[in-house]
């Protein structure tokens, strides 16, 4: 008899010992950006609250700066995506450009009531489109009449940028936090593997390929994502600013790098832009996959672990 | 079975962690472990206890790799009307043998999607009971993994590697390879040659798993368990997330 007992309060100790703050994988969703924001990370129960509210806390403040209606051009945040902003504004010939917001309002897509405009409506908004119209003075960004900023293709990025940062300061080894499109993930996943992160399916459901990646971002663009259809054709709110009308010739591109804000931007520039690769080369760091209105697939710029899905 | 016998049938567990939790990721529904020199003994009124919770009432069975006990297995299996068949993905029922490196009181733990299933009857107690008769220790683990469902007869396109618990590599079944994997008792080889997966060297006494015939359906899988290593089909690469 006591032989039976003492590899059980052997057991029952090491049970009583292995409570308490064991760190183990927490999962939440939290509705930011009018999507859901999906964490996972793997730590104790105290430190993931913690985590939650620093995630909350980054995007709703990142969500009242840079929705439609903000107009807070001189907080220095603004200042610095502005920044960031323009720099892919130059890289990219315009091809990625903050200041298509009159275009989304023209289209219908701010008010959700969609219609297309007269190609003279479209000319007379394109004269406030192009981010070389705005200045900075003393501190605060200058718009002219009229103009409005459209920070939907950069901000999810920067703020999974920011909150990421914020949970690898806290000593979170693990994790990922995925706002829809726009995804970073670090450390290893619960099988000690890279994350594999499908990619979903322009045109069915389900994912066409995975991604296995770790210490990245990610972030796709597609055509899918907010669009009318009228006389069986597509109009998305991916515009080309330099014609006024929705981009064409791809379903969807994800690019995939070091940094959020930058897959962000650059896959809405990829997916305008009429030569992709000559804008990745200025990114070394960056590799896309494009999806064509065809669906057929290519690969540019850096090449990451990529499995399609048949 | 009162409390402290399932704490007892606890303690046969921690031999059988990384299988549990391998488990886990398979669709199976329900999967037995039982340590017994002859599980033909028990194996029936365990079944027909995990039966009545909504499993399939189809008997099809089918072995795994050989069985140090499978002349007497399938004997009593067929007296109760169960039928052979010969491919795994057919059989709603699968038997694999592996031997336990340690010898353990002879046992039995239900899983369920990865957990233990805590189900207390007086049939399993009485049962229990006879097995803790005869407690000489046993190496022999017999693993019967139930389906509810039958498998789709697909060709897998993965072969998952768990070494010690943990998923150490998704290989895939598409081009030939060979690879090497340190485990806790040496290295284990696995060869994929025509779209199909299995262990070509191990350093483990017995060699059970050097006998596991070739896998390539989805769900099929080759066990080493002195290694705690186990090979798994599947037929789609999971992911963690997905964006767009």
């Amino acid at each position: 008899m006591a032989k039976k007992f003492i590899p059980l309060l052997l057991t029952c100790s090491f049970l009583f010992a292995s409570c308490g703050a064991r760190e183990r994988w927490q999962t939440s969703t939290l509705l930011v950006f009018d999507t859901l924001c999906e964490i996972k990370v793997f730590c104790g129960s105290s430190t993931f609250r913690a985590a939650q509210e620093e995630v909350e806390g980054i995007f709703s403040e990142i969500e009242s700066l840079f929705l439609p209606e903000a107009e807070d051009y001189a907080s220095p945040m603004v200042l610095e995506l502005y920044t960031k902003a323009l720099q892919v504004y130059h890289d990219s010939d315009g091809c990625f450009d903050i200041t298509v917001g009159p275009l989304s309002r023209l289209w219908g897509f701010l008010s959700k009531s969609y219609h297309i405009p007269s190609s003279g409506q479209i000319e007379s908004t394109l004269k406030i489109i192009g981010m070389e119209k705005l200045k900075v003075e003393n501190g605060t960004l200058i718009l002219l009449p009229g103009m409005k900023l459209d920070w939907g293709a950069i901000a999810k990025g920067f703020a999974i940028d920011l909150a990421s940062q914020a949970l690898i300061e806290m000593g979170i080894t693990s994790g990922f936090l995925n706002a829809g499109g726009d995804l970073y993930c670090w450390g290893k996943n619960p099988d000690n593997q890279d994350w594999n992160i499908g990619i979903k399916h322009p045109r069915e459901r389900g994912y066409f390929g995975i991604l296995s990646i770790s210490q990245l971002g990610a972030a796709t663009t597609g055509d899918y994502q907010r669009y009318f259809i009228r006389d069986s054709i597509r109009f998305h709110h991916i515009f080309d600013p330099r014609t006024g009308y929705p981009a064409s010739g791809r379903q969807s591109v994800t690019v995939c790098g070091p940094e959020t804000y930058l897959c962000d931007a650059l896959s809405t520039a990829l997916f305008v832009a009429t030569e992709p690769e000559k804008i990745l080369k200025k990114y070394p760091e960056y590799g896309a996959i494009i999806v064509d209105s065809a669906g057929n697939l290519s690969f540019i710029g850096k090449a990451y672990p990529f499995g399609p899905v048949e | 079975m009162d409390r402290r016998d399932f704490f007892i049938t606890m303690l046969a567990t921690p031999l059988l962690t990384p299988l549990i939790l391998a488990s886990k990721k398979s669709k199976n529904d329900l999967e037995l472990y039982l340590i017994a020199e002859e599980p033909q003994k028990f194996i029936l009124t365990l079944l027909e206890e995990v039966q009545k919770y909504s499993l399939s009432d189809d008997r099809k069975f089918c072995f795994l790799n050989p069985h140090p006990q499978e002349k007497a297995l399938k004997k009593t299996f067929l007296e109760r009307g169960w039928a052979p068949v010969e491919k795994p993905v057919e059989a709603n029922l699968t038997l694999c043998f592996s031997h336990l490196q340690d010898k353990a009181l002879p046992s039995f733990t239900l899983v369920k999607g990865g957990k233990i299933w805590d189900i207390r009857t007086r049939k399993l107690l009485s049962l229990w009971q006879e097995m803790n008769r005869t407690p000489d220790p046993s190496s022999c683990l017999t693993i019967a993994s139930f389906k509810s469902r039958p498998t789709d007869l697909l060709v897998g396109k993965y072969a998952a590697i768990y070494n010690h618990g943990q998923r150490a590599e998704t290989l895939s079944l598409g081009k030939d390879l060979t690879r090497s994997f340190q485990t806790r008792g040496g290295r284990v080889t696995v060869l994929v040659r025509n779209g199909k997966a299995w262990i070509s060297d191990s350093p483990c006494r017995q060699k059970i798993c050097l006998y596991s015939p070739p896998v390539s359906l989805a769900g099929e899988r080759i066990i080493c368990a002195p290694n705690n290593f186990l090979l798994t089909v599947e037929r789609h690469r999971s992911v963690d997330t997905v964006i767009g």
